[in-house]
């Protein structure tokens, strides 16, 4: 960082890095009493997650036989899409890894975006960072304590997940602990690669949610990058960071030097925060605020107008990631289909009717994964405007609370359809002009508009949770979410029973177009979501309103 | 005086937060066409109660009428006849101050323009900078003009003049007397007694959730004592004892003691048969009575200072 430049003339609007780092020391303290809880339940979910699939793998595959008929059944575009699939998922390592190994490097790397964030642009923005740079303290002190704790987290739970898979003893026989330490190391790597991800989003960002979105937005930009490879001739893999860690391939091919790549990139990252964190001033990004309009329009006074202008960005981005998921979706389908030509026989083509229906099926569900996180992030912003306090010059207009919370909500009700007719027409019309089937456009719409209940359910028990419990209805809404996808994957790993895993929403969907239409679950879910939003609408227009 | 001669009607208004008593049964009238001042310390329950006038929270007990509504029944209907200024002004951080204020406005009633322009131009703010970039002064004045653009009959002010500089507190006591002179009504809640003074017909002190004092300014300077200063060269000598006269002291010749509004004719005319060379009387102030009001808290303060 610094420190190699420090030798060359300093330019005159740096400032000397001897400065930069003085208060280290506190600002670490200070970095790890505020985020004691987080780095522990990160921790302890990441490593613990990871554990329990090894325990319950060593379980359940107990010979050999069993082990290859997971290598075989895994072998699908869908689990190569969704985890990737490893070179050696016949044996326990790589199976483990299979499960388990995409999971843990995507919630580490946004993870650390998300904490490095918090204790970055987040305070900056509040100007918390202005009250302690007042103090002694250099201008990179606060950043590098945040980026040293976070990138001991990344570290340790890579470490731990090693000594997890040395304890599990997931090397092949004879081969020693190396493919544990390379499988540490991949997710120690992808984690600080995160951590340079969000250490240049803040910068770049002048806001907390920028930030966040930035750096967020670029992990599964770089996620969905490696699907592409995999699910192609593996070139694209090779773009991304992600697709390196893959590429270490422990138990396989055991290769350390896309680590070292890993660590270059998260050091030339860092880097370039550091040059842009003494060069530019305390709570500003890249681009400098702009002079506005003196004046608003009259659409702006209703709820709705004012949500619409204040969300724009999040919606045009949101349909935008839309468009291009579907698109790219839609033309790895088509590459799927000829790869399955090229094999032949008729036994063959039996088995690709259904699993090219089963890709499909795959990818609409992802589809409605996304739309979900829009929907989620649209309904928590009630309760963040509630928090911040623009509520209430709002609530002293004319202006009743059912008629501001509905009308806030019809972003995430309208929109979500919207964004799930897109995404599957989309998805269906590319695949259909591959394959010259022009009703595929409008079938996979309407398959992907049949999670619009399943994602109306978790916007209704969103709204129910800030109607009753304001304070924590933010972290639970997105935990009741983050469980829900994690109990859609894992829930078979911790033997849920099976009439509790098909009755979450988004399972409780019939599987179009794989599984034929069925009306029941989905006017279920709609009444479902009706009273959940009404008890929770109700509750908010007779309580008080509770700033944060 | 009936609800229609009444604004602002509450009586036994109680509202607790978990244990906690913000307030305990507090009475508060703002006369149509007057503007009461509201004073107390942080914490007093001033901020809660203007909110629950809102219809922001609700209140645990008592009864509360304003502009002859339920605040938090008829909260719309009653929106639409009053403006609102926070003390602690949270904006849209990426909305400029003008939208802000159009935005505000509109949400009470039709905008009125020439109004805005007007007010933006006393207040002298920029309208086209993010709320972002404003400081906590320019917060309040997008507030504040946002509030005084609307020809509501009933402004509620929380603080209203906290980050202004003098000027613009000037500006902003010249707006007050001109909604006065509207025959609009004003309930003024404030740290800043000479601006309570200055603008308030009426004034209550609420102290632990309770009004401790309540009444026209005349009426609460009978309560209190007039301070006087006088240069005597046939000295003190049985001053003190007169009825009325308190806290008597003497330096270089001058005394000084504060009077009992009641006694004044008949101290006066003993100071003035002791042949004083120089008199000089100050009316009662509202900070006095203050002072007054949380001198135990003082003596506290001073205690704990001087162990």
């Amino acid at each position: 960082m610094s420190a190699a430049t420090a030798a060359r003339p300093v330019p005159a609007v740096r400032r000397p890095p001897a400065q930069g780092y003085a208060g280290l020391a506190t600002m670490v303290r200070l970095v790890l009493r505020r985020n004691r809880v987080r780095l522990a339940v990160w921790f302890v979910v990441l490593v613990g997650m990871y554990q329990y699939i090894v325990s319950y793998y060593r379980s359940v595959f107990s010979t050999q036989a069993s082990l290859d008929d997971f290598a075989r059944l895994s072998d699908t575009p869908g689990i190569r899409a969704l985890t990737g699939l490893s070179p050696a998922a016949s044996t326990m390592g790589g199976a483990v890894w299979t499960k388990g190994w995409m999971t843990v490097v995507l919630a580490l790397a946004i993870g650390v975006v998300f904490l490095v964030t918090r204790s970055g642009r987040a305070d900056e923005e509040l100007g918390r960072t202005e009250l302690l740079r007042s103090r002694v303290l250099g201008v990179h002190a606060y950043s590098l304590a945040s980026w040293l704790v976070n990138g001991v987290l990344c570290v340790a739970v890579g470490a731990f997940v090693a000594l997890v898979s040395i304890g599990g003893n997931l090397d092949p026989a004879g081969a020693g602990v190396n493919g544990s330490l390379v499988l540490g190391a991949s997710i120690a790597g992808i984690g600080l690669v995160g951590l340079g991800i969000g250490a240049v989003a803040g910068q770049v960002s002048s806001t907390s949610r920028g930030a966040n979105s930035l750096g967020a937005g670029v992990i599964i930009a770089l996620y969905v990058v490696r699907m592409v490879g995999d699910l192609g001739n593996g070139t694209l893999t090779w773009a991304s960071p992600i697709g390196w860690g893959q590429r270490m391939e422990p138990y396989a091919a055991d290769r350390w030097w896309p680590f070292v790549a890993m660590l270059a990139l998260t050091a030339v990252l860092l880097w370039v925060a550091g040059l842009l964190e003494a060069r530019r001033d305390v709570g500003a990004g890249l681009v400098p605020e702009r002079a506005g309009h003196a004046d608003a329009p009259a659409r702006w006074a209703s709820p709705l107008g004012l949500a619409l202008r204040l969300q724009r960005n999040p919606i045009i981005g949101w349909t935008l990631a839309v468009v291009l998921a579907g698109a790219l979706m839609g033309s790895i389908v088509d590459a799927m289909t000829t790869l399955i030509d090229d094999a032949g026989s008729g036994a063959q083509d039996l088995l690709r009717g259904t699993g090219v229906r089963a890709l499909l099926a795959l990818l609409v569900s992802m589809m409605a994964l996304l739309t979900l996180v829009f929907a989620l992030q649209t309904t928590v912003s009630l309760r963040t405007d509630e928090a911040a306090g623009t509520i209430e010059p709002q609530l002293a207009g004319a202006l009743s609370r059912w008629r501001w919370a509905l009308q806030r909500l019809v972003i995430p009700a309208v929109w979500s359809a919207v964004l799930l007719a897109l995404g599957g027409g989309l998805l269906g019309a590319v695949y259909g002009s591959s394959v010259h089937d022009a009703s595929q456009g409008g079938r996979l719409a309407l398959a992907a508009l049949a999670y619009w209940p399943a994602v109306m359910v978790v916007v209704a028990l969103a709204v129910l949770l800030w109607g009753y419990v304001p304070r924590l209805a933010v972290p639970l809404a997105w935990g009741v979410m983050a469980a829900m996808w994690f109990l859609t994957m894992f829930g078979e790993v911790f033997r849920l029973p099976h009439w509790f895993l098909s009755a979450l929403p988004l399972a409780a969907t019939p599987y179009l177009p794989l599984e034929s239409v069925r009306w029941t679950p989905l006017v279920v879910m709609t009444v479902v979501a009706v009273a959940l939003a009404w008890a929770g609408l109700d509750r908010f227009a007779r309580r008080d309103v509770q700033p944060a | 005086m009936s609800t229609n001669e009444m604004a602002v009607h509450v009586e036994g208004l109680t509202k607790s937060f978990g244990r906690v008593h913000a307030l305990r049964g507090l009475d508060l009238h703002v006369p149509t066409g007057q503007v009461t001042g509201f004073l107390g310390p942080n914490g007093s329950g001033k901020t809660t109660t203007i909110r629950i006038l809102l219809g922001l929270l609700r209140a645990d007990g008592g009864r509360v009428t304003l502009l002859g509504g339920d605040p938090w029944s008829d909260a719309v209907r009653l929106h639409r006849d009053l403006a609102y200024v926070p003390g602690d002004v949270t904006l849209w951080p990426n909305l400029t101050g003008g939208e802000a204020i159009d935005i505000l406005c509109r949400l009470s009633g039709p905008l009125d323009v020439a109004r805005k322009r007007a007010m933006l131009e006393r207040f002298e703010l920029d309208p086209t900078k993010k709320a972002r970039t404003y400081s906590k002064g320019n917060r309040q004045k997008v507030a504040l003009v946002a509030a005084l653009a609307s020809r509501a009959p009933l402004l509620l002010l929380d603080e209203p003049t906290s980050g202004l500089d003098p000027l613009m507190e000037a500006a902003f006591t010249e707006s007050i007397r001109e909604v006065k002179a509207e025959g609009r009504s004003v309930l003024l809640s404030s740290h800043i007694f000479a601006e309570v003074e200055k603008l308030a017909d009426q004034v209550a002190i609420i102290r632990e959730g309770v009004a401790v004092e309540t009444g026209t300014m005349a009426q609460l300077r009978h309560l209190t004592r007039t301070q006087v200063t006088v240069a005597l060269d046939g000295g003190v000598d049985g001053l003190a004892t007169l009825a009325g006269v308190h806290d008597v002291a003497t330096s270089d010749g001058h005394v000084t003691f504060a009077v009992d509004e009641a006694e004044l004719p008949t101290v006066l005319a003993a100071v003035a048969a002791r042949g004083p060379r120089s008199i000089v009387a100050n009316p009662p102030s509202l900070e006095e009575l203050f002072l007054r009001h949380y001198g135990d808290e003082l003596a506290a303060l001073s205690a704990g200072a001087t162990k």
